[in-house]
């Protein structure tokens, strides 16, 4: 059963023009001209019932956007949603007992209170049972340690501590469906790691659907089975993680010191992607050239005087992404 | 489906966050009873001796100011102007749409807690002293005392529908300085917090009369000082009750305007 269901949304919203000078500060007084600027240009996808999906973009390409139209707080331009089968923006209070939000940069527990009492409200507030709320409280201690800091004040709680408090607090209803935006943001690397574990052990134990947005390409890595990658408002990039570790597990990066600086190296079946005096980098892809052929290639013209051979991760593509566009990424190393 | 319980519980936590800042209690204390003191001299002062001014006698008037600062204490303990702009700025609110509960509703059951949290181990106290020791005019019934806190509660309400449709005019305006500072004109000076209605010009309190302002303090004040008595109450209460309702629509309007802003324009 698919649990969600995005079609040929989009969203643009208007933003004021600010005209510059003394005169158009006077005209935007009286009259604001005001620019499209389309956020979600047109994306389709659908999520089925227990799965974990990386919803991976750079700054901007319209992650928020579509997490918010998701979660009823946006309405779209056009096109189709429809969250555990309902329509978020027109049902957004129903909407809300069937999703769990985890916002990184900010908390949804009271800043001045024990911890203890923002989960209480919660409690009402989804209308949580009591032996319910006992059974989760009991788990997500066990699992997250809340015990050692629950009757702390949330402004006096770590990152860490917050965290782990946040995503509990947004378990507490049984939500079928987890937004998580950032969550390991600003954790240490053991933190880090423990939020990972629980989040793949309510995935698996659960059967909690997760979409997961996030710039740690170790997040993805270690959590995701599925990315959907989006930039400028549009999917680039749909499928399976495997898929893309096969594909950019056949690039490899070719690092060559030359004796002498050269202007310009020339290799048939690699491409010259970075240059830095006389230090070359070469992507090639391992089935269609070996590295031999192309050292040999360049030995004929330059003296090498070091070299490397490096795999690349996703880390390397998704930041190319993220930099140059997927537009303007040359066809070999498109997905 | 009110849910009243749900509600209840912001009123609980409300009460109890209150408790954590006990200096910020006694500190609004002090400031409230350095107005007290304030208002209380200038009133001597303006009166210079005689017992009556305008048809009332010094102490109504003492009494008066009295009970407009309990008053202050009472409206100032709930979720300020500032706060409401702030929480708008940082998106707090918006994000509280994500929430199955009414905004406006959590907010005001909130202030209803850290209100009696403030009355209880504050103003009460203090007033219950000051009464005591203060030739004031106390209502001879105990009719008078129950209408004057019908009153003082209808005018909390009309007070925070207006301060929150103030607030959350932020959510369509860059820069609030203008509508902050109309906001604590109308709250100060036509509210009658300080100048008891009777002491205007004529033009200005017909102005004054014609606005909600007036229920917050001058009609609760004045029914605690005799000032309106008899069926002129029931009129007041009556008055009061429009207004809340008036400026209870207001405050969906402006709610409704936001929220659709936030969810159309992302805020």
């Amino acid at each position: 059963m698919m649990i969600i269901e995005v079609e040929h949304l989009m969203k643009d919203f208007m933003v004021a023009k600010r005209e510059t000078g003394l005169l158009g500060a006077m005209k935007s007084l009286v009259k604001r001209e005001h620019i499209k600027k389309e956020a979600v240009k047109d994306i389709s996808f659908s999520i089925e019932e227990g799965e974990m999906v990386g919803y991976i973009g750079p700054n901007g390409a319209g992650k928020s956007t579509t997490i918010k139209m998701l979660t009823g707080i946006l309405v779209p331009s056009s096109g189709k949603v429809k969250v555990n089968g309902i329509v978020p923006y027109e049902n957004r209070q129903k909407n809300a007992k069937n999703i769990g939000v985890v916002f990184g940069q900010r908390t949804q527990l009271w800043w001045d209170l024990p911890t203890i009492e923002s989960f209480e409200l919660l409690k009402e507030i989804y209308q949580v049972s009591n032996k319910r709320y006992k059974e989760n409280m009991d788990t997500f201690t066990e699992i997250l340690g809340l015990d050692e800091f629950l009757n702390t004040p949330v402004r006096q709680l770590s990152l860490g501590q917050r965290m782990r408090a946040d995503i509990a607090a947004s378990l507490l209803h049984d939500p079928p469906i987890l937004f998580l935006d950032e969550p390991t943001i600003g954790l240490d690397v053991v933190a880090k790691e423990k939020m990972r574990t629980f989040i793949k052990e309510i995935n698996n134990e659960r059967k909690i659907t997760v979409i997961l947005t996030t710039h740690d390409m170790e997040d993805i890595e270690k959590l995701c089975e599925r990315m959907i990658l989006i930039d400028h408002g549009q999917k680039v990039y749909d499928g399976e993680m495997a898929v893309v570790k096969e594909k950019f597990g056949k690039n490899r990066i070719l690092i060559v010191d030359l004796e002498e600086s050269s202007h310009r190296l020339k290799v048939t079946g690699g491409e010259v992607f970075k240059e830095e005096s006389s230090r070359f980098w070469i992507r090639f892809n391992r089935d269609a050239v070996s590295a031999s052929e192309l050292i040999a290639q360049i030995t004929k013209t330059h003296n090498i005087k070091d070299l490397t051979v490096e795999e690349p991760e996703i880390e390397s593509i998704i930041s190319r992404i993220y930099q140059e566009g997927y537009q303007n990424l040359p066809e070999t190393v498109k997905v | 489906m009110f849910r009243f319980r749900l509600y209840w519980t912001f009123t609980k936590k409300a009460f109890l966050r209150s408790a954590v800042y006990r200096f910020d209690v006694w500190s609004r204390l002090g400031s409230n009873l350095i107005f007290l003191l304030m208002w209380g001299s200038i009133w001597t002062a303006l009166y210079a001796g005689r017992e009556e001014a305008g048809g009332v006698s010094f102490e109504a008037m003492l009494t008066y100011i009295v009970v407009s600062q309990f008053l202050t204490g009472v409206n100032g303990a709930g979720t300020p102007l500032w706060d409401i702009q702030e929480k708008v700025r940082t998106g707090d609110i918006s994000l509280e749409l994500m929430r199955p509960f009414d905004v406006p509703l959590r907010y005001l059951f909130a202030d209803f807690g850290s209100v009696a949290f403030y009355i209880l181990t504050a103003l009460l106290p203090l007033y219950t002293v000051l009464f005591i020791f203060m030739d004031l005019t106390l209502p001879d019934s105990w009719q008078t005392w129950v209408l004057f806190i019908i009153s003082a509660f209808i005018g909390f309400l009309i007070r925070y529908c207006i301060e929150m449709s103030f607030g959350l005019l932020s959510f369509f305006l860059v820069e609030t300085g203008g509508i902050v500072d109309i906001f604590y004109f109308a709250m100060s000076l036509l509210s009658g917090s300080v100048i008891p209605l009777w002491f205007f010009p004529g033009w200005l309190e017909k102005m004054a009369l014609y606005l909600p302002f007036q229920g917050i303090y001058y009609i609760p004040n004045a029914i605690f000082i005799g000032e309106i008595s008899g069926s002129a109450i029931l009129l007041s209460l009556g008055i009061q009750l429009f207004w809340v309702g008036v400026c209870y629509l207001l405050l969906r309007l402006v709610w409704n305007r936001a929220s659709h802003k936030v969810v159309v324009q992302g805020g």
